[in-house]
């Protein structure tokens, strides 16, 4: 299997001006293309830090971030946006859809930041949102929409410019325990027919089971890196 | 991209109508102040320049300088027939047109009621170099003033009123000149130019004009001459030459006659109108000003407002010169609206207002181009603060950001 994402040594230090928190300890992590990856732990943890890190949202302290063999540490903002843009697909707990701006349209806008011409986003858009069930409702407005919906449009969009990797920050937060089945079986799809990269924060444990390897935080550190069909220590 | 920024922007106005419109009106005060001020000071300008082109660019009026004169103008000093011929035929390259500045005023019965004329007494030639518009018969000529005939050529509505038409030539009407009774032979007929002036007159006088010789009292010996320069000549030179050598035929003192021309006038209200425009235009400026703090204010506002949109846009790779972009496009958008509904507003005041005084209304397509262009460079520089700090905004914490 080819690598996708490999940290060395990577913290992050969070520098208060009096004290100095490290959120996240010095690690190391590979996961590999195709992978279905869980990160749990408790708030406070260093899981979303760590999130934030791989998701190019921000830059660690120290060590080095490769993503698909890219050092993406030293990278300017202007390029660290490409790399989300075009390699990387972002699913939040409180779905982070746009206000007043149509479903259609929240789909298209990884689109237009690639650059991409109006009517391939439209196409890709609607076909986006066929895949996900929500080819009815491409004019509605996010507001008009239940939660669960909303979780499949920004899936949609997560995917608009074919990502090789999906980061899920806790998607099933806000959803009823039937949505939050529907959300994480669409991933479970992609990860499965389309060998799309899925890593996502969770603290609940049945929500993990969906994925492979289970990464579990304390304290900045992990405790745990377990994989599916090991046995529980 | 700028395609999308700009329906971004439309949207973003529409969603906010109210305060979107409240945010223009600075702009809407501005603009369309600075456009009425301007449209209203070259309508101005077209009727003063029209008006001085009608008594002739080259008119001027030579007069004794009083400063010069103790008590009563000295008997030396009063000008005769004889040295207006002598000034012409010396600076007849120059000197086209001049008489002694001779007028009346009669009691004139008009129907059962005595009105009153004014006659302006003019050498042959005068409409030569004024703006009388004849329309019947003739204007005065050499016969007329060489033989000082009592013929009077009058304005259109006078005619009409004394006469009951306007072809009155052939007609005779009694004026009194110098307590005389005089019977006047109408030989002409003029029109008077419809102007801002004319139409401001509500008095019921009548107007015409005479030869000058039938004032002799006042034709003979006069202190004032009424004169023509040749259109291409330098006014201020020429009259101060002519002036000057009267002042010394005479055996006065250099700057005995001094002189007023029509340019000099005209030069004058210009001038006058156009530092009341630059007065008025640096207020709309300042207008202009204030309504582009209002636009960064409400762009300051919607930035903090968007903070969390801004975040999602930068996660899903809105790059620092895509947002930037975006809320200058608004800014821009918002104010070149402002703009475009100001120089709207400001046109209709303009044309209202001129249309009211009677004047023809002038407007420089040009200045509505940098009205729109300038507020939109209004909206592009107050923009700039807000977008700036919008495009820098960490996307972790506008995620965040509640």
């Amino acid at each position: 299997m080819e690598e996708i994402i490999r940290l060395t040594g990577v913290s992050k230090t969070y520098d208060t001006g009096k004290i100095q928190v490290q959120a996240l300890k010095p690690l190391d992590l590979l996961i590999e293309q195709g992978e279905y990856v869980a990160i749990m732990g408790s708030s406070g943890s260093g899981k979303s830090t760590l999130m934030n890190i791989l998701g190019c949202l921000d830059r660690p302290t120290e060590g080095s971030y490769f993503l698909a063999g890219e050092n993406v540490s030293g990278k300017s903002d202007n390029e660290l946006s490409l790399i989300r843009n075009k390699r990387i697909g972002f699913v939040f707990q409180s779905f982070n859809l746009i206000p007043r701006t149509s479903v259609l349209k929240n789909v298209e806008l990884p689109m237009i930041y690639a650059r991409l011409s109006a009517k391939y986003r439209e196409e890709r858009a609607r076909e986006l949102l066929e895949k996900v069930g929500l080819g009815e409702r491409l004019d509605h407005m996010p507001n008009e929409i239940s939660g669960g919906q909303k979780q499949r449009v920004a899936i949609a969009r997560a995917l608009a410019n074919q990502p090789p990797i999906i980061f899920a920050d806790e998607p099933t937060g806000n959803l009823d325990s039937k949505s939050s089945v529907e959300i994480m079986e669409i991933f479970t799809k992609l990860n499965r027919e389309e060998g799309t990269t899925v890593v996502l924060v969770t603290h609940e444990p049945d929500i993990a089971e969906f994925a492979d390897r289970v990464l579990t935080f304390r304290d900045g550190c992990v405790i745990s890196d377990r994989r599916k069909g090991e046995v529980k220590n | 991209m700028f395609l999308e920024n700009v329906k971004l922007a439309l949207s973003a106005i529409r969603i906010n109508k109210m305060r979107s419109f409240l945010t223009m009106l600075g702009m809407i005060i501005g603009i369309s102040s600075v456009i009425a001020i301007t449209a209203i000071g070259s309508s101005i300008q077209g009727v003063v320049n029209q008006q001085f082109e009608s008594i002739g660019r080259s008119a001027v009026y030579f007069y004794v300088n009083w400063a010069m004169v103790d008590d009563y103008v000295p008997s030396e000093a009063l000008i005769s027939r004889e040295e207006i011929e002598e000034l012409k035929e010396h600076f007849s390259d120059e000197l086209l047109y001049a008489d002694p500045n001779v007028s009346f005023s009669s009691p004139v019965k008009v129907g059962n009621a005595e009105k009153k004329i004014y006659v302006n007494c003019v050498g042959s030639g005068y409409e030569q170099f004024s703006d009388v518009d004849i329309i019947y018969g003739r204007m005065i000529n050499e016969n007329d003033v060489e033989g000082a005939r009592a013929r009077i050529v009058l304005e259109a509505n006078s005619a009409r009123r004394l006469f009951g038409t306007e072809n009155a030539v052939g007609a005779k009407v009694e004026l009194t000149v110098e307590e005389e009774p005089v019977d006047f032979t109408v030989v002409g007929v003029y029109r008077e130019k419809e102007t801002i002036f004319t139409q401001m007159s509500t008095s019921d006088d009548l107007y015409g004009y005479a030869p000058y010789s039938l004032v002799p009292s006042q034709a003979d010996y006069t202190i004032y001459i009424y004169a023509f320069l040749a259109p291409e000549s330098n006014v201020a030179e020429t009259a101060t030459r002519i002036g000057d050598w009267l002042a010394q035929k005479k055996g006065l003192p250099e700057g005995f006659y001094i002189y007023e021309s029509a340019e000099e006038q005209q030069g004058m209200i210009n001038d006058m109108l156009g530092m009341i425009s630059v007065a008025i235009g640096v207020i709309a400026g300042i207008s202009l000003l204030v309504g582009g703090i209002g636009i960064m204010n409400i762009m300051l506002v919607s930035v903090t407002e968007r903070t969390r949109e801004i975040g999602i846009r930068k996660s899903l790779g809105a790059r620092t010169g895509d947002i930037l972009l975006q809320f200058l496009t608004e800014s821009m958008i918002i104010s070149a609206l402002g703009g475009i509904l100001g120089t709207m507003l400001g046109v209709a005041i303009a044309a209202i207002g001129m249309s009211v005084a009677g004047v023809d209304f002038v407007i420089h397509p040009m200045v509505i181009l940098v009205a729109v262009g300038f507020s939109a460079l209004v909206g592009m520089f107050f923009g700039i603060y807000p977008a700036r700090r919008a495009a820098k905004l960490d996307p972790i914490e506008a995620l965040r950001y509640e």
